[in-house]
């Protein structure tokens, strides 16, 4: 029981206001990164590795981000190991989840690249006036227009 | 502090108590969190796998780049959902602070955060709101999609159709949340928890609202930012 | 502070201690029986529409049955049953494949999810840990009412003008996902839809509350090492549905705005008969078989678990020997439900998956021979020189057994991706998974119901009927499905409507009509059986002994008939595993016995 108790006070110990504050104030600056990054990855050109390094360390900025949300604003970081580890090794499910599926997302995609010639053409046909979008856009689908299209190359 | 290792597992699992020091309902709250993890996370999958398997993408930043009571035509890439995403880190850190207040029986503090977090709540569902209003007149929809992809091609309607369904599968899940808080607010207000003796009850609301905030960090970054 | 008095003090328990010992207020009939919080209660309630969806998805099997045995023939009484379906007693193609996918949905889910984990999950969870009841009755009575509303969804779906969804109990797009692709796309595809959203509803609510009974009130004594395999078993069963069926969810949704909202999540290049080309551009068809598998992967063992935790505990007792290798049986059941997460592209070899991706889901898959044969061996290392006592729940769980293993080999072949270019959708596909998993886990239901139909009802079921229903099933079993392999070998596809008018197939005929006629037979057992079951409640033999079948574990400690709240007074105390049996020369010693001085260690 002794132990029990001292389990307690750890439980209640965790989650000051202090560290609510601190969390929040990570939380903001990790946000501002991103958007930065996000801001800096605009002028980017579109299939360069810089701009696939910038999504990466978007996305591990994310989970940075979700770490902070789920330890201490759901208060896992102070639960008992036991109820951490019961929601945490299940997630991992999701390695594997994501892996498969945008792996066979990509290989899809290069499938029918390869033996669809109709998928590829489509692909490389520009919609016009990509300058005065602004305006067109309201009205302009690719269905109403397909005259305008040029075939590039 | 390091007490808590010092409990053998076999005490902690040994029947007649928790293994876990919490009560059923923040289990089950757990749980439930975990298997609605995995729709958000079977949607955002999904839309990870469409976009893989399709040749090109319309720009995020062509497509959300506008401002309310902005000039027409306005280029403002990021800035509405910064806003947006803020209002909602914000709403969950008052709802930690109800919890907070809710642990030391305070019920000046609970209800004072509540009402914070539910008026946060609102305030991004309104943006939410004005924010497909504005797609919607531009011609976007579930089925339209009136963007061109980023090297100008023509863009599937799958964009616009992710977009609509998983913002708004999020936005409905942020509408439960200011529901669920509201009745907490009046639970609070009617004395209920102050009677129970213990706020348990805002603490498992106070897991859903973080959860909610939570899955606005992947959708926010997949949809805007990537 | 407070907070903390709440969470560790028992209280929860004690909440429910007192409500067993005060239990003076006067029920009334619907708080009974209708909306019952009770789990005994709520577990019958899983049970008997269980059996009424089986009665009718028997039904189906054996209609289109006919239609395969006697494709020339024609039944005029048909007609009187189905009317337009069965236009001069021959069942028109439409019924034909609305027959199938009906019978596929309501096997998979209705009976063999609901009806077996709803059933033994309520009913043993509470009473094998040792609590009062779950550990939120009344989502526990939600999640039985949501499945009785997606059940009368299902069954109205039967009776629209368009007829039920035909488009295979998977739903694939663009059958699934246009009303114009088929007459059981329009009104029954919705109408499907709906009832499986309320079912994944239902199977959500149970779980959750499995889970947290399983882990948060077990009794004083009993921790997770001392739990008989049952109660793993289900633990395992809905983490297994928890996690799972809400990508199911996702799926479902996407299906529904590419029905009713113009999107192409699932549709491109389509061509409709009749209507012409379709808009819709970009989709994948293939992203909703993954979508669907991941749910329906995990589904093959939510389906199987339960069938296999409530065999080990079975063998185990009639052996009236310990289960062998306790912790190894935990241990398959863990790998099993991590890998049943880990294979689902298998049943997609030929989409077009990824090579590459593919052989690494034929790793995956493969792999789970392994901890299956450590269940086989443990449970034939458990028979092997024990007091076998050959009740009809021991013949079920022994022929569990035996279909288990004649199912699994066959999967060793389907899981390799270059054997599946010849296998996939044909009738060895139909044999292997009704053997491992459809009548699998129907005699692993059929076991626990003998087993425990006293604790439910104070009564026996009539034994030589019993007999009589597990030599019929277990024979008939073998001789409709074991055929089928040769058919699917030779390359013979399922899911067709007439295979008179190939060439090839012609040579099948009559074993066709000899499996339909044996398919007939084995239902008519089943009636057997459930004459037995309704008339042994009233009128079976009276249970005399508290523990018929001198077993160790918790539910025999219980009065004959058990209130809300089962222990009239304390909850007793764990002091051992459930598997004593013949110990130190003792027949069995039940988990509240404490240990003895000079008692050896096992």
């Amino acid at each position: 029981m002794e132990h029990i108790h001292t389990i307690e006070a750890e439980h209640h110990e965790g989650g000051g206001t202090k560290e609510i504050w601190k969390v929040t104030i990570i939380l903001s600056v990790l946000t501002i990164i991103e958007l930065a990054l996000g801001f800096w990855m605009m002028g980017m050109p579109l299939e360069s590795s810089l701009r696939l390094a910038v999504k990466g360390a978007i996305v591990i900025l994310m989970l940075a981000k979700a770490f902070y949300i789920v330890a201490y604003f759901m208060h896992l970081k102070h639960e008992i190991k036991n109820l951490i580890m019961t929601i945490v090794v299940p997630l991992a499910l999701f390695i594997w989840f994501i892996t498969a599926f945008l792996f066979d997302g990509n290989s899809f995609r290069h499938l029918r690249n390869t033996y669809d010639p109709h998928f590829k053409e489509q692909s490389t046909i520009k919609v016009e006036k990509k300058e005065e979008k602004k305006e067109e856009t309201k009205t302009e689908t690719k269905e109403a227009k397909p005259e305008e299209r040029k075939t590039v190359e | 502090m390091s007490t808590a290792t010092t409990v053998t597992p076999t005490k902690m699992w040994s029947g007649g108590k928790s293994p876990f020091n919490v009560e059923y309902g923040k289990l089950m709250m757990w749980y439930f969190l975990m298997s609605d993890a995995f729709t958000f996370g079977a949607f955002l999958i999904s839309y990870g796998t469409i976009r893989f398997s399709t040749n090109g993408w319309p720009d995020p930043n062509e497509v959300f780049r506008s401002f309310p009571f902005a000039p027409e035509g306005v280029h403002a890439p990021l800035v509405f959902v910064s806003v947006m995403t803020f209002i909602l880190i914000i709403s969950s850190v008052t709802m930690v602070l109800a919890v907070h207040a809710g642990h030391n029986m305070d019920k000046k503090g609970v209800v004072r955060n509540l009402i914070l977090t539910i008026i946060g709540g609102i305030l991004f569902l309104s943006c939410q709101a004005w924010e497909w209003n504005h797609l919607h007149a531009e011609g976007a929809w579930w089925g339209h999609n009136p963007f061109l992809n980023h090297d100008g091609t023509a863009s599937s309607t799958n964009f616009t159709n992710y977009f609509f369904t998983i913002t708004g599968f999020h936005g409905f899940h942020v509408f439960s949340g200011v529901i669920i808080n509201i009745i907490m607010l009046i639970m609070t207000l009617t004395d209920k928890f102050e009677k129970r003796g213990h706020y348990l009850m805002i603490e498992k609301a106070g897991l859903y609202w973080h959860f909610v905030d939570l899955v606005w960090v992947f959708v926010f970054t997949c949809f805007y930012l990537i | 502070m407070s907070n903390e008095a709440v969470i560790h003090s028992p209280v929860e328990i004690g909440a429910h201690e007192e409500h067993g010992e005060h239990h003076h207020h006067h029920e009334t009939f619907i708080t009974k029986y209708v909306f019952s919080q009770d789990h005994k209660m709520i577990a019958k309630q899983f049970l008997i529409t269980g059996m009424f969806w089986a009665v009718l998805g028997g039904l189906m099997s054996v209609l289109f049955r006919l239609q395969l045995g006697y494709p020339d023939a024609s039944f005029p009484w048909l007609e009187t049953i189905l009317g337009k379906w069965a236009k001069g007693g021959h069942i028109t193609p439409e019924a034909y494949y609305a027959l199938v996918t009906t019978h596929g949905t309501v096997l998979v889910f209705f009976v063999l999810t609901a009806g077996l984990s709803g059933t033994f999950a309520n009913f043993l969870i509470p009473l094998q840990v040792g609590a009062r009841d779950m550990a939120s009755p009344f989502m526990n009575m939600l999640s039985y009412w949501f499945f009785f509303a997606a059940s009368v969804v299902m069954l109205s779906s039967i009776f629209v003008e368009t007829g039920p969804f035909s488009g295979g109990w998977t739903a694939y797009p663009p059958l699934s996902a246009l009303g114009d692709a088929s007459p059981g796309s329009k009104t029954g595809m919705d109408l499907w839809i709906v009832s499986m959203a309320l079912f994944v509803v239902s199977s959500l609510l149970g779980g959750l509350n499995y889970i947290a009974t399983i882990l948060n009130m077990r009794t004083k004594g009993m921790s997770m090492t001392r739990l008989p395999l049952t109660i793993w078993a289900l633990f395992f069963t809905a983490v297994l549905g928890v996690l799972s069926f809400p990508v199911l969810f996702s799926g479902f949704i996407l299906l529904i705005f590419d029905r009713n909202f113009g999107t192409s999540f699932y549709l491109s290049d389509i061509f409709v008969n009749g209507v012409g080309a379709l808009p819709n551009e970009g989709g994948s068809a293939i992203l909703y078989q993954h979508l669907f598998w991941f749910l329906g992967h995990p589904e093959v063992y939510i389906i199987l678990l339960p069938a296999m935790g409530m065999v080990s505990e079975i063998l185990s007792v009639n052996s009236r020997k310990p289960i062998f290798g306790y912790m190894a049986m935990i241990g398959s059941l863990f790998a099993i439900a991590v890998l049943a997460f880990l294979v689902w592209a298998h049943h997609m070899f030929v989409t077009g998956l990824n090579p590459l991706l593919g052989s690494v889901f034929v790793l995956l898959t493969l792999l789970i021979a392994v901890p299956s044969a450590i269940k086989v061996f443990n449970w034939l290392t458990t028979l092997w020189r024990g007091n076998i006592r050959f009740t009809p729940a021991m013949m079920f769980a022994i022929g569990f057994v035996s279909l288990f293993i004649s199912g699994g080999l066959t999967g060793i072949w389907l899981g390799n991706s270059a054997l599946d270019i010849h296998l996939h959708d044909t009738y060895f596909v139909i044999a292997h998974f009704h053997i491992v998993m459809g009548v699998a886990s129907m005699f692993g239901m059929f076991a626990g119901i003998y087993h425990w139909f006293p604790k439910m009802y104070g009564r026996y079921l009539n034994n030589t009927v019993g007999y009589i229903h597990f030599w019929v099933t277990i024979a008939g079993a073998y001789m409709i499905f074991w055929p089928m392999h040769y058919e699917g070998l030779a390359g013979m596809p399922r899911r067709y409507y007439d295979y008179s008018i190939w060439e090839s197939f012609k040579q099948f005929a009559e074993l066709n009509r000899f499996i339909s006629t044996v398919a007939m037979i084995v239902f008519a057992a089943q009636l057997l059986f459930l004459f037995n079951f309704f008339y042994s409640i009233f009128k079976g033999r009276k249970m005399t002994s508290l523990n018929p079948w001198q077993s160790n574990t918790l539910e025999w400690t219980t009065p004959l008939r058990p209130g809300h709240g089962n222990w009239p007074g304390e909850i007793p105390e764990v002091h051992r595993w459930a598997y004593d049996y013949g110990k130190d020369g003792v027949d069995f010693i039940p988990q509240t016995t404490p240990v003895g001085a000079d008692e050896s260690h096992h």
